[in-house]
């Protein structure tokens, strides 16, 4: 399939073959029109999944994963997307069923998908802030409440501390009670 | 819309002892529950109800039509801040007096997601819980002491307790008594001794074709726990499940847990009262 790409869109896209397939990176301009040049192209009928990964002060990763039936080949579709300002058109013009997983996306990363015809909260409860699968997201869990798995003494905070304590992981230096 | 608190009529609050006790025996034998499924944990509770371990030798009837018609509710599972409105509605669809029991590492505190931002750190945050049943997950044996402890406590109980504050209970509290579990575990049961037949050389005559068969014979009924003391169902040696079932006939109290040590739960007035 790589030459396909390369075809298609030139040195506008990055290929590379992974475990499961080729991976294509594409900008996000490029982003409906390769996931359509992939459907049409392609015969990557079968849309599996999109998803987004935070990758820092490099962005958020959207990543569609598109299979094939008929020639039984996986492709990966990446874009990356600015963390200030994260937004990607929707590709439920081209997979009906991308509308629950751009959904998931919005509301686990923040990524907004221009376009989408009903781009509002899917999984989480109602009330709920923050976007939880950001890494800068803190669980207040761990602020509130130690470790539960201690099995020796001095370990999460029963008996006489070993060492100093350590802030759990994620949790910043002005939260909780031993802040 | 205004609803009167849940309550029992005055029947059931102020009938004598003797009565009341009756009431609660037939609670506890009864109890219609409601598998509210969740995650990995309802595995082992649809263990605990099919045929190895078979909770309704204990009087639970699973598969209830439906929350109105159940009597106790198993939660087991991870329960997310999602489902929680739906936990607690269908509790509170619940007719009482209802029970709870928190099956499993998550419902009883959130488990491995102790740190979630989704999951509800205990299902007791929003319906109280009578039984709570540690494990990740719960072993069926765990979910079967789990509901004899429910059994005992309903025994004891006196509803008028339950709604108002006030009362004396039934019976007292059980003792805590050291109850391990390979007690709960269900010993090979044997065949029911035939009766003997009027001639005493039919056994003799089947046994007498056996070097010549090419097939072994069955051996009698009686002799099959000493004919495989190493299947993997036996007790631990040692406890005093373990050679019970032969001395017993056709009924065997023994299989029931809460009967292993100590015959008399039913009787009227415990020896303390």
């Amino acid at each position: 399939m790589k030459p396909a790409w390369v075809e298609r869109f030139g040195d506008e896209v990055s290929t590379e073959e992974t475990h499961g397939g080729l991976a294509v990176g594409v900008p996000p301009e490029l982003w409906v029109e390769a996931v359509t040049f992939a459907r049409d192209e392609l015969a990557c009928g079968f849309f599996d999944w999109l998803t987004g990964v935070d990758e820092l002060e490099m962005g958020f990763a959207v990543v569609a994963h598109l299979y094939s039936l008929e020639r039984r080949h996986h492709l990966l579709v990446r874009t990356r997307v600015p963390r200030e300002d994260p937004r990607l058109p929707t590709v439920t013009g081209v997979y009906r069923g991308a509308g629950w997983h751009e959904r998931e996306t919005f509301e686990m990363f923040g990524v907004v998908f221009e376009g989408h015809p009903n781009l509002i909260p899917l999984l989480l409860p109602d009330g709920f802030e923050g976007r939880p699968l950001r890494k800068d997201f803190v669980l207040a869990a761990r602020v509130a409440k130690p470790w539960p798995g201690a099995k020796e003494p001095g370990e999460s905070g029963h008996g006489a501390p070993s060492r100093r304590r350590v802030r759990p992981p994620g949790v910043p230096d002005d939260w909780g009670p031993h802040a | 819309m205004d609803l009167p608190p849940p309550g029992i009529g005055p029947l059931s609050r102020l009938a004598p002892k003797p009565i009341k006790f009756v009431l609660n025996w037939g609670r506890r034998y009864s109890l219609w529950v409601f598998n509210f499924g969740l995650a990995c944990c309802a595995i082992e509770f649809i263990a605990t109800s099919m045929s190895r371990h078979d909770f309704i030798r204990l009087g639970v009837i699973p598969f209830a039509p439906g929350p109105r018609q159940a009597d106790l509710m198993v939660v087991s599972g991870t329960v997310s801040d999602k489902m929680a409105p739906a936990v607690r509605r269908l509790y509170e669809q619940m007719p009482e007096p209802k029970y709870v029991i928190s099956f499993g590492a998550c419902s009883n505190c959130g488990g491995p997601y102790w740190d979630s931002y989704c999951v509800t750190k205990g299902v007791d945050q929003i319906i109280p819980v009578d039984v709570y049943v540690p494990g990740c997950p719960p072993r069926p044996e765990a979910l079967l002491h789990g509901i004899v402890h429910l059994q005992e406590k309903i025994a004891a109980e006196s509803l008028g307790d339950r709604y108002t504050g006030t009362g004396e209970p039934v019976a007292p509290p059980p003792p805590p008594r050291p109850l391990s579990a390979t007690v709960l575990r269900r010993p090979i049961q044997p065949p029911p001794e035939a009766e003997p037949l009027s001639t005493e050389a039919a056994t003799p005559l089947v046994l007498d074709a056996a070097p010549g068969a090419s097939t072994q014979p069955m051996p009698p009924a009686g002799d099959a726990p000493q004919a495989s003391p190493n299947a993997a169902t036996q007790p631990v040696p040692g406890t005093d499940a373990s050679g019970r079932s032969t001395t017993r006939g056709d009924h065997d109290p023994s299989i029931i847990p809460g009967l292993v040590d100590d015959e008399d739960d039913d009787q009227i007035g415990r020896s303390s009262s």
